[in-house]
């Protein structure tokens, strides 16, 4: 008996403590800085060193290049870049590899949609998906010789 | 003429108790149970397969999916035995802040167990609870490296993330906060002659039994066999800590339950004393390779996981990629004991052994 | 006038209880959630008043499915079984000393006899469905139902004898000194787990376990003839509180001669007191398993409450005590 009143005693207690849940839907929810949300992609920064696709472990990155138009200018530029969320694990693994932040990971997570074709995103909506961009992204930031698509940020 | 008759009752794979998609085929007469058969295999991703076409770092991401409840024991395991294989050595800092996290995580892992095992047995409170304190856990995880389940935190040679400006604060406050905790989980639940009755005396088995079944972590310990791979065959720095290892003696489902929630008080003490000792400066990642080509060669490692011995065995053939990999997934084989301690009981029971054995369906299935 | 009351007592007294229901059950939702931490519904409507009457146009509006090898007459039959008694036992109830149906000398007897004819429904209802979960369901449903009306009965007997009358009427008039929870504690005790057992609830509630048998004997139902099982559960509620209230904490009765509230409003505090109670415990307790069960009916309840009905006719004859007994 004296173990139920205990935990009836338990209980009670916690009744009047403050409550713990998010009002979600109505408050967005605040993701710390690290948080791997959506990838934003700026189509200037990449050099199409492909690194992006031979790591993603799920091969759900598909891009391609083409050559400079400017003709002084070597190296490639992206054409298209394409993320396709249905098998995207967000597991960071192409932000960590682009070696000049092309790529990088927001805080934003809110991907359901009504249609499994919504969530092919191409670099345009990539583009757009600009905002709550994480600050630290290339940890281990790998030497390239001759980053000409942009200046890393 | 009464007759009576066996009814074959198919518990899952869509059944709220068992914590994923197993399917227990069951035949009971009356409500004693006859013979249980479990068929598994509905969340089986094949990621052993899978790893052999991927990358050392690819297959962190993998084995977060596994053990979905401690994803970053699985991560060591896999990173654990490919240093091991390269004999890498790991930089201080990194080694404590792997020690933490495994540790929050195993804390995280047995209130998820504790939770949904009273909610099993028909307590709904002690779940909520249960989540609102791993959820602590999971923020500073979320602020550690960016996700709240799918960690992918290690890497081979260290960790991806330093730890955030307070974090180590954080995770001090929450140590204390958690033995607080605690203290309200044996008044509510430990005391409780309802659970004390609907656990103690069930689902006994004894030391050999256990054996036998190769049964490891609490399962095993419980039987009152001192066995932790942490003390018994140290990898990481646990040598640097002193902890105990809560051990059974009978073997019951109530001891079971004790077991892991000292294994909570233990952890967290490890905690503390890592976060106490936590080095002020120092590299987060060791000398690694560009690209990560492990010698030829075989390994296996056993890391103590929340739920028993996870193993990791590498063969590796000099290529960037593993040519076979294997985890030993201690659910899987806590899982064979279900049949022998099924058997005569009430189908009451049934939830509450199969509980007990703390399985997760995503590690059974692979 | 008076045959217009006849009929329309029934038809307000039936809006009140559905509209008891109603709020229950999102009060209900609503203590458990702040006991575990949450707020509760509070999407409907404002703060979550409209929750249930969604949750009701949900029901109605569903499908109403019959499984195909299900024993079509039963499994319709079984909702109404289930439903009818519950209702029907609120005729005697008295609520405050004018507010009351009919008042029939055998009231706690009456009370008693039709609430167990809702195990019925049950029973057929498990049966009907053809489906395993539900038979397990309705088996147990029976069983418990059964083994726990006894001590139940058993428990008011103390009172009967103190009272002298099954009248629930006079129970309540006997407790104008004393509530019949001090003298007859043992039978209180007795009474509240019996009671919590006859309703199905936490820490009884096996026949709908739905960690082990899903959602036990209404598990084929759906809609329409679901709401009427929850309904029917739900009224039992008010009717076991109500008969909690009449038969231990004084019905109308004010304590301590605070009389400037009526006693329709002590009654309903009373009430809402023992509801409040139940929902506490079930935020609390685990499941008790069903073998136990069974041996907590018949070896610790029965005896005690017999040993309290012995005991209740020893301080009878106790002299000063006489006050009390
Ligand atoms: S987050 Fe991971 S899965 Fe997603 S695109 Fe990048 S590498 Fe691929
Ligand atoms: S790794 Fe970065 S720079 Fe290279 S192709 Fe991918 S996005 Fe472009």
């Amino acid at each position: 008996m004296l173990g139920l009143i205990k935990g009836l005693n338990v209980t009670l207690k916690n009744m009047v403590k403050p409550k713990v849940t998010y009002n979600y839907p109505q408050e967005p929810l605040e993701m710390p800085d690290r948080f791997r949300g959506i990838q934003y992609f700026d189509p200037d920064k990449c050099i199409v060193c492909n690194q992006c696709v031979r790591v993603c472990p799920t091969d759900c990155i598909s891009l391609t290049g083409k050559k400079n138009p400017d003709p002084n200018q070597k190296g490639k530029v992206i054409e298209t870049y394409n993320i396709n969320f249905e098998i995207c694990i967000l597991c960071d693994l192409c932000t960590e590899v682009c070696p000049t932040e092309a790529v990088v990971m927001t805080n934003n997570f809110e991907l359901s949609t009504y249609s499994r074709d919504e969530l092919f995103k191409n670099s345009e909506w990539l583009f757009a998906n600009d905002e709550n961009i994480r600050s630290e992204n290339t940890l281990n930031p790998i030497p390239v010789k001759k980053p000409t698509g942009g200046t890393p940020s | 003429m009464i007759r009576t008759e066996e009814m074959l009752l198919n518990v899952g794979p869509q059944h709220p108790s068992t914590h994923g998609v197993l399917r227990l085929l069951v035949k009971v007469d009356g409500e004693r149970i006859v013979e249980t058969e479990p068929v598994i295999g509905y969340l089986h991703r094949g990621t052993e397969k899978l790893a052999e076409d991927l990358t050392y770092t690819q297959i962190i991401p993998y084995t977060d999916r596994m053990d979905y409840l401690s994803a970053m024991t699985n991560n060591y395991a896999v990173v654990h035995a490919t240093e091991k294989l390269m004999g890498l050595e790991i930089p201080e800092r990194a080694e404590f802040l792997r020690v933490i996290v495994m540790e929050l995580n195993r804390v995280a892992s047995h209130l998820v167990w504790m939770g949904t095992y009273l909610l099993d047995i028909g307590a709904m409170s002690p779940f909520l609870y249960a989540f609102r304190d791993r959820e602590q856990i999971l923020d500073l995880f979320n602020e550690l490296c960016g996700a709240r389940l799918t960690y992918n935190y290690m890497r081979v040679g260290g960790v991806k993330w330093d730890a955030p400006k307070d974090w180590i604060g954080k995770v001090d406050h929450f140590v204390s906060y958690m033995q607080k905790q605690m203290k309200e989980y044996h008044q509510l639940v430990t005391g409780n002659e309802i659970f004390i009755q609907r656990t103690k005396g069930i689902g006994v088995y004894d030391q050999e039994t256990a054996i036998n079944f190769a049964l490891s972590g609490a399962n095993l310990r419980v039987t009152g066999l001192n066995w932790d791979l942490r003390k018994d065959a140290p990898y990481s720095i646990y040598e640097q800590f002193t902890f105990d290892v809560p051990v059974g003696e009978v073997g019951d489902l109530y001891q079971k339950y004790l077991c892991r929630m000292k294994e909570i008080d233990e952890s967290l003490k490890i905690v503390a004393q890592a976060v106490a000792n936590f080095p002020s400066e120092g590299k987060i990642m060791g000398k690694v390779p560009r690209v990560l080509r492990v010698p030829e060669g075989e390994v296996y490692v056993g890391i103590e996981s929340p739920r028993g011995e996870l193993g990791c065995h590498i063969v590796s053939k000099g290529k960037d990629k593993p040519w076979r990999i294997k985890f030993r997934r201690p659910s899987f084989y806590n899982l064979q004991i279900l049949p022998t301690l099924l058997k005569d009981e009430n189908l009451s029971n049934l939830v509450a052994i199969l509980g007990g054995i703390d399985i997760v369906l995503g590690e059974v299935d692979g | 006038m008076n045959t217009l009351l006849l009929y329309l007592g029934p038809v307000i007294l039936l809006l009140i209880v559905l509209g008891f229901v109603t709020y229950a059950i999102l009060a209900e939702r609503k203590v458990i959630g702040w006991i575990q931490g949450r707020i509760g519904p509070n999407q409907v409507g404002p703060w979550g008043l409209l929750q249930t009457v969604a949750d009701i146009v949900k029901l109605l509006i569903k499908e109403d499915t019959i499984p195909k090898n299900a024993d079509k007459t039963l499994f319709k039959l079984s909702p109404i079984i289930a439903f009818v008694p519950a209702f029907v036992v609120l005729a005697v109830m008295p609520f405050s000393s004018q507010i009351q149906f009919t008042d029939i000398g055998v009231g706690l007897l009456y009370y008693m006899a039709i609430s167990s004819i809702t195990t019925i429904g049950i029973l057929i209802g498990g049966w009907a469905s053809n489906n395993k979960y539900a038979l397990l369901g309705g088996m147990r449903s029976a069983a418990q139902m059964i083994s726990y009306e006894i001590p139940l009965v058993m428990s008011v007997v103390g009172i009967v004898l103190t009272v002298g009358s099954l009248n629930l009427n006079d129970i309540v008039e006997a407790q104008q000194k004393t509530w019949f929870i001090f003298p007859q504690i043992i039978g209180f005790v007795v009474f509240i787990i019996s009671s919590v057992s006859e309703l199905n609830r936490t820490p009884f509630d096996l026949p709908e376990a739905e960690s082990e048998l899903v959602a036990g004997y209404h598990v084929e139902y759906s809609g329409f003839r679901f709401a009427f099982f929850m309904l029917a559960e739900y009224v039992y509620i008010f009717a076991m509180s109500s008969l909690t209230t009449v038969l231990f904490l004084g019905g109308w009765n004010a304590p301590f001669g605070f009389t400037f509230l009526p006693g329709i409003v002590w009654f309903i505090i009373k009430f809402s007191v023992v509801v409040f109670f139940l929902y506490w415990v079930r935020a609390t307790m685990p499941r008790i398993r069903v073998d136990q069960l069974m041996q907590f009916a018949w070896k610790v309840l029965l005896p005690v409450a017999l040993a309290n009905i012995i005991l209740t006719t020893l301080l009878k004859e106790v002299p000063f005590l006489t006050h009390y007994y």
